[in-house]
């Protein structure tokens, strides 16, 4: 329902002109979790605003239904925004900051009053209705700016980190909340975050942004699985990443060596989660490392072991604290590895950069 | 001594001082006021309480005529300058700077750079002539020459104002479907009209307190109420400028109760 | 897009700017231009070019020998309006600064209203409030009147139409002005960090001169500024306390505008006036600007 054609935006002129997206393609689909997830300066806002039409487009083009609105000013865009700082009209109430949109399209009272009220009962806030928008927690702010947002049945639900400013314990509720709300009306949600986890949980799909740039796209399983490059497997998750050798099918990493599929010949760098690394020798099909113990850290559910190898590389396992069979560790402890194949990647060391 | 608190917000001496200074303040202005109370003509003869000058002073038709110059005055200057500040605030803040906009900036707030005789003194150049060969010797001038200084006084509390607003709240309006205008009446205007406000009173008392302006710009019979006051002044000293001076005290007070009310509502 | 919003802008600002220029900054353009004229014969000026009138800001001529001297009256007031201006700001400095210390400090409640009785004489207009300093020091004023009571005095002290009036008067009357912004300044101040420089062994000296000082400084030029520009500029308050005898800058201006009838020489000390102003300004946005880019740097 919307294609992102060759999207870029420059900001500045002559020496100070930066680059904030670089011909950005993707589509999204209708009633679609979409989520732009990226490190602070990843161009992920940008996009977002070009979207809702608050700067314009140095290039490309932006289809929503088959029609252009690269041109069209936000205020005719069927795209409503969530702001990151809810940007609630202070001197309104709750209901009033409800109504802003359909009052401002110019429609009746009567088709105004009962959908406000809906729309509150919907986010639970019915009973706030005639409080000062800033009388309200930070949670129940959170909710008027969806619900001000959604009342006039946008095409697409735009969230610009909408929850960075909640507390942990806030934040977990208003995650499955947003879900809910999405399921119920069915609506397509872009939603922008640089929490990982928070992608993770809530998106049908996560493009990753790095330098303007969209790095992957992918379901969120798919993403952790299988990360496009270093960046992405850096950023989603835990990794461990070891330099290998790769020769005649061979992978070689210090005195360990695999036979490894689709590796090329020459220097590569190699993958894997901390959960998927085996403290334990002799296990098929796997790359078998010595390694010293330099440090345990507990974690409640798991341990984090921190390993050295030989050659002075760095790798971190992570075992669960079960009741039975946690294997005794000691710092300074020379223990024998296994990465099995099936958990190591061969991952890009470049980013998309040009 | 051992066990008295370590108090970080305790300056010694600054409670004495402060008490001093506002006693110093007050007393004048009490005595002031106490005189005014007087029956007697001469101010330093007490004989006995009497509201009798307050009475001669609204019957003084001169002391009338001037009070209704200061409130003519006052109150146009302040609308104009008001109007034209908020317009200048709107143009000159939450922007990428424009060119010229430094200009702007250092003519808005030029009448604050220039000793007020001075001002008095070009102006009264520059309308002698023309009420030679106009005429015209309306309270015209008088409204300009209040409106030009009134104007950066209006300007820094509501460009102060405006540069304190949430720009998303404006984004936020044109995201939910209003048009420019739409968003200026609904959003921006409510948002500003504290800083329009206190910017208006601050003309207002700005143009009401102005004596030397006026007295060289003045026309025959267009005293306000300061040239009024000052022309007394010279003749001589009596209960009835006291009475005219604890009028114009109690105004001030008025004002700043009234404008303490205003802004702690709107919070 | 930058082109027609730059218009717009323009346009905005066109009408208050057109009403300045008007009114106040093309005005002192005549005043320079009349400041390089020749006085007329009742008062006005002569179009005929001459630098007489700068010449006797600081000069004067025998009328006997037509040697030239400094001219000790301008230059006596010259003076006088400095000192009197800088004593000013002095004097409000000592009693502004603790006393916005002291509201600063109050429990938020009671602090409006100290803030209320600072704001009273703020916006009470400045010759009823020099009228009331008058009454105090008169001769038949308060002052007088309990001395002669008390029997310490025979005959009244003429304290009106002195120095002392006039600095006494411009105290008064700038007073708020010190103690309104400082009291902004303090007020910001964070006290966990005096908390914090007495934790490292800070004295109450100590503390106030490296930490409460250097932060609180914005405020208290802001508040110099705002009471030594006015001061030096002062008119009205000269005029009623210090009457023909200790006049001022602003009282000479008028002087030669009116009985003096010499338009050239006030207008060219007006433009000295306003150069003086001007410096004084200058010289505090370079105080300001500077702090900013070392905040940045």
């Amino acid at each position: 329902m919307l294609d992102i054609r060759g999207l870029s935006k420059r900001f500045g002129y002559g020496k100070g002109e930066v680059t904030a997206l670089h011909e950005v393609s993707f589509s999204i689909a209708e009633g679609e979790f979409f989520t732009l997830l990226g490190p602070s300066g990843c161009g992920k806002t940008t996009l977002l605003r070009l979207i809702a039409g608050f700067i314009s487009p140095s290039g490309g083009s932006l289809v929503l239904d088959g029609k252009d609105i690269a041109a069209m000013p936000p205020n005719r865009r069927p795209v409503n925004t969530v702001f990151q700082s809810y940007a609630l009209f202070p001197h309104m109430t709750v209901g009033e900051n409800v109504a802003f949109a359909l009052e401002a399209q110019g429609r009746p009272r009567s088709e105004i009053d009962p959908a406000v009220d809906k729309m509150l009962s919907l986010v639970q806030l019915l009973h706030l209705k005639n409080r000062k928008s800033s009388e309200l927690s930070g949670g129940q702010q959170q909710r008027v700016a969806l619900a001000r947002a959604l009342v006039a049945k946008p095409r697409i639900l735009l969230l610009d980190e909408p929850l960075s400013a909640l507390d942990m314990k806030l934040r977990k509720d208003m995650q499955i909340e947003l879900k809910r709300l999405q399921r119920e009306t069915g609506l397509t949600f872009i939603f922008v975050t640089h929490d990982q986890e928070e992608a993770l949980t809530m998106s049908d799909r996560i493009a990753v942004m790095s330098g303007g740039r969209v790095q992957q796209i992918a379901t969120p399983r798919e993403l952790y699985d299988s990360p496009a490059n270093r960046f992405v497997a850096g950023f989603i998750g835990e990794s461990n990443f070891l330099a290998a050798k790769a020769a005649n099918g061979a992978v070689e990493v210090g005195q360990g060596r695999m036979a490894l599929e689709g590796a090329a010949d020459g220097p590569l760098t190699l993958m894997i989660r901390p959960e998927h690394v085996m403290l334990a020798g002799n296990a098929p099909d796997a790359l078998e490392l010595e390694a010293t113990v330099d440090q345990l850290v507990f974690f409640g559910t798991d341990t984090h072991v921190h390993l050295g190898l030989a050659d002075g590389a760095k790798l971190v396992a992570r075992v669960q604290n079960a009741l039975h069979g946690t294997r005794n560790l000691n710092e300074g402890e020379r223990i024998r590895i296994a990465l099995p194949a099936k958990a190591l990647r061969i991952v890009n060391d470049e980013e998309i950069a040009a | 001594m051992a066990n008295r608190s370590f108090d970080v917000r305790k300056l010694p001496g600054a409670a004495a001082i402060a008490i001093t200074c506002f006693v110093i303040l007050y007393i004048p202005m009490a005595i002031l006021v106490f005189y005014s109370f007087n029956a007697g003509k001469v101010i330093g003869n007490w004989e006995g309480a009497s509201l009798k000058w307050y009475g001669a002073a609204i019957h003084n038709q001169a002391f009338l005529d001037a009070a209704l110059n200061s409130l003519i005055l006052a109150t146009t200057a302040s609308v104009i300058s008001t109007l034209l500040a908020t317009m200048a605030a709107l143009a000159t803040t939450r922007n990428e700077r424009f060119r010229g906009e430094g200009v702007i900036h250092i003519i808005l707030n030029q009448p604050l750079m220039v000793p007020e005789i001075v001002l008095a003194i070009a102006l009264v150049i520059i309308v002698g002539q023309i009420k030679q060969v106009t005429g015209y010797t309306g309270l015209g001038f008088l409204i300009a020459a209040h409106t030009a200084f009134c104007i950066p006084f209006a300007y820094l509390p509501i460009r102060a104002r405006l540069e304190g607003m949430d720009l998303s709240l404006e984004t936020a309006a044109a995201d939910l479907y209003a048009s420019r205008f739409y968003t200026f009446r609904r959003v921006t205007l409510p948002l500003l009209s504290p800083g329009i406000l206190s910017g208006f009173m601050l003309a207002f008392v700005i143009s009401l307190d102005d004596l030397v302006i006026s007295d060289f710009l003045k026309s025959p019979g267009q005293d306000t109420l300061p040239t009024y006051l000052m022309g007394e002044l010279k003749r001589n000293l009596t209960s009835e400028i006291y009475a005219i001076s604890s009028l114009l005290l109690l105004l001030s007070v008025l004002i700043v109760a009234g404008s303490w009310v205003a802004t702690r509502k709107k919070d | 897009m930058n082109g027609p919003d730059t218009w717009r802008r323009w346009a905005l600002s066109l009408p208050a700017v057109a009403v300045i220029m008007l009114f106040s900054i093309l005005p002192l353009g005549v005043v320079l231009v009349y400041s390089f004229l020749t006085p007329g014969d009742f008062g006005n000026v002569k179009w005929i070019f001459s630098t007489d009138g700068w010449f006797s800001v600081l000069f004067e001529r025998n009328i006997f020998d037509d040697t030239i001297g400094l001219s000790g009256a301008n230059l006596s007031i010259l003076f006088r309006s400095i000192i009197l201006s800088v004593l000013t700001t002095l004097i409000t400095l000592i009693f502004g600064v603790p006393t916005a210390w002291f509201i600063a400090t109050r429990p938020p409640t009671q602090r409006n209203f100290w803030l209320f009785l600072i704001t009273i004489p703020f916006w009470t207009n400045l010759l009823v409030r020099t009228i009331a300093v008058q009454e105090m020091i008169r001769s038949e004023g308060v002052f007088n009147r309990i001395l002669l009571a008390l029997g310490l005095i025979k005959e009244p002290i003429q304290m009106m139409y002195t120095d002392f009036a006039v600095l006494l008067g411009m105290t008064y009357v700038f007073l708020p002005l010190m103690v309104l912004p400082v009291y902004a300044a303090i007020e910001k101040f964070d006290f966990r960090l005096a908390e914090a420089s007495y934790d490292l062994y800070a004295s109450r000296l100590f503390c106030l001169r490296r930490v409460i000082l250097p932060l609180i400084k914005p405020g208290v030029i802001a508040g110099s500024i705002l009471v030594f520009v006015p001061s030096l500029g002062a008119y009205v308050t000269p005029r009623v306390m210090g009457g023909g005898k200790s006049m001022m800058l602003g009282n000479l201006i008028d002087l030669q505008f009116g009985q003096g009838r010499n338009w050239p020489l006030g207008a060219a000390l007006s433009i000295t006036l306003t150069v003086l102003v001007l410096l004084a300004l200058i010289w505090y946005t370079r105080l300001t600007a500077g702090r900013k880019e070392r905040d940045h740097g």
